[in-house]
């Protein structure tokens, strides 16, 4: 075991953190009529990040939620330290040391850093200097470089990060499960998380890491573990295994790739936009002097992090907001004005960046999801009366085409995985020929196989001549997919790039405003 | 899911919400240590009602419908139209005016009237909506006050202009050409069934069209199951407030159409309040369905009609029967909660099955 | 939606609950009198034992019901008298708020269905449902408290009893002004109707006949929503306002909502009254109430009840408009709790005045 740096500032009895061993022995966990997990073997060395990998719906979240004592399984055994356990609760679980990091941040805005970590772990260090000499103590250790009395809605994603898992370790976790931790992060902040968790590994606690992505597992995890459906399909260490490899196992089949083939632009000028610029209710620019045409059979990539004004960029395009100065022209027409449905009517398509929020009605059937976003063009509808029986057919179309998986057209959408959900929203959004598709994270949170399904769907629709604006958070898509890359940065365009030239790193610099351009 | 299943899904909270309301009530009048029991109270309310009470039953039910429609346009799209009350107030007033002025000879002063009827109540809630639109402002709080400004207003109004009479106050009486007293089941005594009961079978299968068949209503259904999602579809969210405020309004209009034509015949201390909250409490229950609400209906109706005898025969006050009906509100909304979710687990496990049969057939 | 929903169904039970609480006050009301009634008006429940052979009463309550301490109470004890008196046996039944005009036609039929043959419908709200109950059974009588005959068709099997209720405010008006030690006083009534405004005119004419200077608080509970006559609440809102202005008498008009005025003028402290209304509500107050009850204007509505049954026992039945005024001691004032013992001499001399007509005493404001 590494010994550990002092660090500045820790006290001399500081001891090294002795991680214990985590096993998990033939995990089963059936619901009725399905199995969610079965025959699951893991184990977790001390002071090793284990990486577990798998498509969406492959059982990892079930075997985090055993593991953390959110669902308690019905076969096999959980050993810490080489006696076995049984979790009630999340409190069980962080009692003998195991703690959880959620993807989606659970931190108070209007608090400061140090209210967060002391929130609901009260009786531990109290909530007075103890707690503060604790929490300054952790943020030094690991070099989390965090301030006690920053409030949480000042920091940036990575901070919160941190934040969080000193929250954990706040309440004396050795084992750390990290759920997609990178799924927020751009590559430097990538590189920064690793240092942290390599940090936390020479102090011996040990971290379980989940993730898709096979080049982070790859340069971070000290060992693998491979689910697919339901069970540990295979583990594998790091140097003696392939990126191709490793998905293979994930996905039992070939690996997708997002590259685009030969460019299909054509001269024709799809979407226009010259000098748009939105300002808030404050006078503050969200958007300032944007303009970029894109043509038909074009995907223009926008990259940034989030929080730029992409979101922005995006609703003003949709007709959602009022665009402050500037124009945009459809073809031909100026659209500075139209609203959303008049713009849906004219052929736009828009994948929303939120499923859930903007994309769906979550409790109505799959068949009346279909006509959301298309109430005034048939199939749908028959002048002001909706047409039950187009919609219904169409649907079943489109669930046969984009392939989602869904006993009948009459199944909530709430009930399908989110993979199907999005592609099931693809082939809503590419029904009535579009000319243009706003695409917003399309792949986000979706397993790998929807994710090459979805990919090629938006490939064969450029080659068909449609134009699409893409923004995603992964870099990867962005440059696979995209003809031209904008980086855009506190609501300006700050650089073009061509994705074939271009690497992740140099993405990543321009949108933390360190690039060249 | 097949259709008999959903059936079963559609009135299992009911039945469950009504039993815990018999159960509450029950135990209410256990301990409140009136010399009745529950089973007294129940063999009043349950026992068969008299023709009389059988046609009072019917006629309430059309106008509790009304109410309860005008609620659950504004519940459909998420919006909580509590003015039901102000708005029908306003519009009974207003309707009764015009109707005692005579200005239009029979039919044609019941086809204006009914028009009148729901314009006013439009125009009530209608302000709320645009108090909404333009300034943000919640329709609870605004149409709160304007049911207060309602009655302050008619009060005032029927004070300065209406008839003077012994102890009170009224509108001129309608003219006998214009009276619609409706269809006589049984006896003279007994009652008729009010020609205008047909608006609220008007009214209910109106809705169900609107909702289910048109445009406007998935609009409407989609911007009260997620706002955000309407918008991002197209739907201008401003435009679908405004105009559902005023439907409901002029629902709410209606609600009190079918007593006057059929036997007040003037709005004065025959005036039957309170519609608008029973209303509410109905749409609930029937959770906003068009069929649901008829069943709603009728309980209200029954259980309220029934309880007049209550003081004749047992010890137990009439008002009890408001605990019922609350406690039925009240159990109706936790038990569809309840039943929703387990719906959606149901769902889920079908749909992972069938998600993972093709795959379990490559693996074997 | 859902957010919606649960929200929808916590207020409208709440308000089907407030309407379930206000009904319960009248009950808590009850038992208050049962308490510390030394009358025998509230107390037993005379219809459940009644099994006399003498004529069969149906009372029908207006809201508030039995235990209003007030109106409702009053015309009970006329009741109660006639089963003493008459061996008269008794149905009651009560109104609801917001209740439809077919249950109160329901209710009337249903206590002549039972074979009542002298059924009393306390509250004017009767008028329309008596008118249109009354042909449909000519054997049995029929009386309306406050009553009306609201269209031109005479009914010769129903009685309508009026009041002179502004006679009897005039005296209590004379009793707040001579009382006042800061020279305003106040009105609450239940509901801004031509009935009650009657009670205010006349109270008004009795303050300003004692000191013109003296100056009237006047405040309504409901414009024209019956509710004001069983909103304690609302009362209590009203009173205590006046109180806070200056008042030091406060008289209402307010049936059922009375308990709150009085509960206004007990928080007001010593030194401030409240005078009752309708019966004498020094009897069925509470025992704080009881030292701030100043008087009560008397409608001798159980007078007037028992008159009416009495008519019906001895076969000549009451018919048509009767009157009840301080001529024929329908109206008055009470002494109870010996307040306005001092002043007594004065305010007779007024109630001679207007029974010799001397002075006239107005029936609107």
């Amino acid at each position: 075991m590494p010994a550990a740096p002092p660090a500045p500032g820790a006290s001399s009895t500081e001891a090294v953190i002795e991680a214990p061993e985590v096993r998990l022995i033939g995990i089963g966990k059936r619901f009725p009529g399905v199995i969610a997990n079965h025959d699951v073997e893991v184990t977790i060395r001390p002071a090793t990040v284990h990486a577990l990998i798998g498509e969406n719906g492959a059982g990892k979240s079930t075997l985090m939620k055993i593991l953390y004592g959110v669902q308690k399984p019905d076969d096999g055994t959980i050993e810490v330290g080489g006696t076995e356990r049984s979790f009630r609760t999340p409190t069980d679980a962080i009692g003998v040391g195991i703690g959880m990091v959620f993807q989606h941040f659970m931190l108070a805005d209007n608090l400061t850093a140090l209210e967060n970590a002391v929130l609901g772990a009260e009786k531990l260090h109290g909530i007075g200097d103890k707690a503060r000499a604790e929490f300054e103590s952790i943020s030094e250790r690991y070099g989390f470089g965090l301030r006690p009395d920053v409030l949480v809605e000042k920091l940036g994603v990575a901070d919160r990060q941190r934040l969080e898992i000193l929250k954990v370790l706040f309440r004396g976790a050795k084992v750390l499960i990290l759920d997609e931790p990178t799924a927020v992060l751009v590559p430097q902040e990538v590189d920064a998380l690793f240092a942290n968790l390599r940090d936390l590994r020479a102090h011996g606690h040990s971290i379980l890491f989940i993730s898709h992505k096979l080049d982070e597992v790859l340069a971070i995890a000290d060992d693998i573990t491979v689910m697919r459906r339901g069970t540990t399909v295979g583990s594998a260490v790091p140097g003696e295994v392939t990126k191709q490899e490793l998905a293979e196992m994930m996905v039992g089949s070939e690996l997708p790739s997002p590259e685009t083939s030969e460019s299909t632009v054509t001269d024709v000028v799809q979407l226009s936009l010259s000098g748009v610029t939105l300002t808030d209710d404050a006078g503050r620019d969200l958007l300032s002097d944007i303009s970029f045409d894109i043509h038909r059979g074009e995907i223009l990539g926008i990259a940034g992090v989030e929080g730029n004004g992409q979101a922005e960029l995006v609703e003003t395009v949709m007709g959602m907001r009022r665009l402050t100065s500037g124009r945009i022209l459809l073809g031909e027409e100026d659209v500075t004005d139209w609203d959303t449905r008049r713009l849906r009517e004219s052929g736009v398509g828009y994948i929303p960046e939120d499923r859930h929020r903007h994309g769906l009605l979550l409790d109505s059937p799959l068949w009346e999801n279909r006509i959301l976003g298309h109430q005034t063009r048939p199939p749908s509808v028959k002048g002001p009366w909706i047409n039950r029986s187009g919609a219904r057919k169409d649907t079943r179309r489109i669930v046969d085409e984009y392939d989602v998986r869904t006993p009948g057209i009459d199944t909530v959408a709430r009930a399908l995985s989110g993979g199907n959900q999005q592609k099931l929203i693809i082939g809503r959004e590419m029904s009535g020929d579009p000319v243009l598709l706003i695409a917003s994270h399309p792949t986000r949170g979706v397993d790998v196989g929807a994710q090459a399904a979805i990919w090629s769907h938006i490939k064969r629709a450029r080659h068909d001549g449609l134009a699409v604006l893409l923004i995603s958070a992964d870099l990867d898509e962005l440059i696979g997919l995209s003809d031209r890359i904008e980086v855009i940065l506190r609501g300006r365009m700050v650089g073009t790039f061509d994705p074939a030239g271009v690497t992740p790193k140099d993405l990543g610099a321009a949108m933390t405003g360190g690039g060249e351009a | 899911m097949n259709s008999l299943k959903r059936v079963g899904f559609a009135l299992l909270a009911p039945v469950i919400a009504v039993l815990i309301a018999v159960l509450a009530t029950s135990v209410v009048i256990a301990a409140s240590g009136s010399d009745s029991s529950a089973g007294d109270f129940w063999s009043v309310i349950l026992s068969k009602p008299d023709n009389r009470l059988l046609v009072n039953i019917l006629n309430q039910t059309t106008m509790i419908y009304l109410a309860a429609v005008a609620a659950a346009i504004g519940f459909r799209m998420g919006l909580f139209n509590i003015g039901v009350e102000g708005q029908y107030l306003l519009a009974s007033y207003t309707a009764a005016t015009f109707a005692g002025a005579a200005l239009l000879p029979g039919a044609l002063n019941i086809m204006a009237t009914l028009v009148i009827a729901m314009a006013v109540g439009a125009i009530w809630a209608g302000i709320a909506g645009i108090l909404r639109t333009t300034r943000g402002v919640s329709e609870v709080i605004s149409t709160i006050m304007l049911n207060s400004i309602a009655l302050i207003l008619v009060g005032y109004l029927l004070d300065r202009y209406g008839l003077h009479g012994g102890n009170q106050v009224r509108t001129k009486d309608l003219p006998e050409s214009s009276q619609l007293a409706g269809w006589l089941p049984f006896e003279r005594p007994d009652g008729p069934i009010w020609t205008l009961g047909l608006l609220a079978v008007a009214v209910g299968v109106g809705f169900w069209v609107l909702l289910n068949k048109t445009r406007f209503g998935f609009d409407l259904r989609a911007t009260g199951l997620s706002q955000t999602a309407a918008v991002a579809s197209g739907i201008k969210v401003d435009r679908m407030v405004l105009i559902s405020m005023l439907l409901s309004g002029a629902v709410a209009g209606l609600i009190w159409m079918p007593a006057y034509f059929g036997s007040a015949h003037t709005y004065g201390t025959t005036f039957q309040a309170g519609l608008g909250f029973t209303g509410i409490a109905v749409a609930l229950l029937g959770r906003n369905q068009p069929v649901g609400m008829v069943f709603g209906a009728v309980l209200f109706a029954f259980l309220s009609t029934q309880s007049n005898t209550l003081t004749f025969q047992t010890d137990i006050s009439p008002s009890i029967v408001q605990i019922t009906q609350g406690v039925a509100v009240l159990a109706v909304v936790i038990a569809y909660e309840l039943v929703r979710r387990y719906r959606i687990r149901l769902e889920q496990r079908t749909v992972a099955r069938a998600r993972t049969a093709p795959v379990q057939e490559v693996t074997a | 939606m859902r957010r919606t929903t649960t929200f929808a169904a916590l207020l409208s039970v709440s308000v089907l609950a407030l309407g379930a609480c206000s009904s319960s006050d009248s009950d808590g009301g009850d038992k208050a009198s049962d308490n510390t009634s030394a009358s025998a008006s509230a107390s037993a429940d005379v219809c459940k034992d009644a099994d006399g052979d003498g004529p069969k009463i149906g009372l029908a309550y207006d809201v508030g019901g039995r235990g209003d301490q007030s109106f409702n109470d009053s015309a009970y004890a006329g009741v109660a008298k006639a089963v003493d008196e008459l061996d008269a046996t008794c149905l009651e039944g009560e109104a609801q708020d917001a209740e439809p005009e077919s249950a109160r036609e329901d209710r009337l039929r249903q206590m002549a269905d039972a074979g009542a043959n002298a059924v009393v419908g306390v509250g004017f709200a009767y008028s329309d449902a008596i008118n249109a109950v009354a042909p449909d059974y000519p054997d049995v009588n029929f009386g309306v408290v406050d009553g009306f005959d609201p269209d031109d068709k005479p009914n010769d099997n129903v009685a309508y009893f009026s009041f002179a209720a502004n006679e009897a405010s005039f005296l209590v008006g004379v009793a707040a002004a001579e009382k006042t030690a800061s020279k305003q006083v106040g009105f609450v009534g239940g509901v801004h109707n031509d009935l009650i405004k009657g009670f205010e005119a006349g109270f008004t004419a009795g303050v300003k006949a004692v000191d013109p200077s003296i100056k009237v608080d006047v405040a309504y509970i409901e414009e024209s929503d019956l509710s004001g006559f069983n909103d304690p609440a609302g009362g209590k809102t009203a009173a205590a306002g006046e109180f806070d202005k200056g008042a030091d008498v406060v008289y209402h008009a307010s049936g059922a909502s009375g308990s709150g005025i009085f509960d206004a003028a007990v928080e007001a402290g010593d030194g401030n009254w409240a005078i009752g209304v309708d019966s004498d509500q020094y009897l069925t107050a509470t025992a704080d109430q009881q030292p701030h009850i100043l008087t009560s204007a008397l409608k001798r509505v159980d007078v007037a009840t028992f008159d009416f049954i009495k008519s019906v026992a001895d076969g000549s039945p009451k018919t048509s408009y009767v009157t009840y005024d301080l001529k024929n001691d329908g109206v008055g004032y009470s002494t109870s709790g010996g307040f306005v013992d001092d002043i007594k001499a004065d305010i007779d001399g007024y109630a001679d005045k207007i029974k010799s007509g001397e002075i006239k005493v107005p029936t609107a404001p």
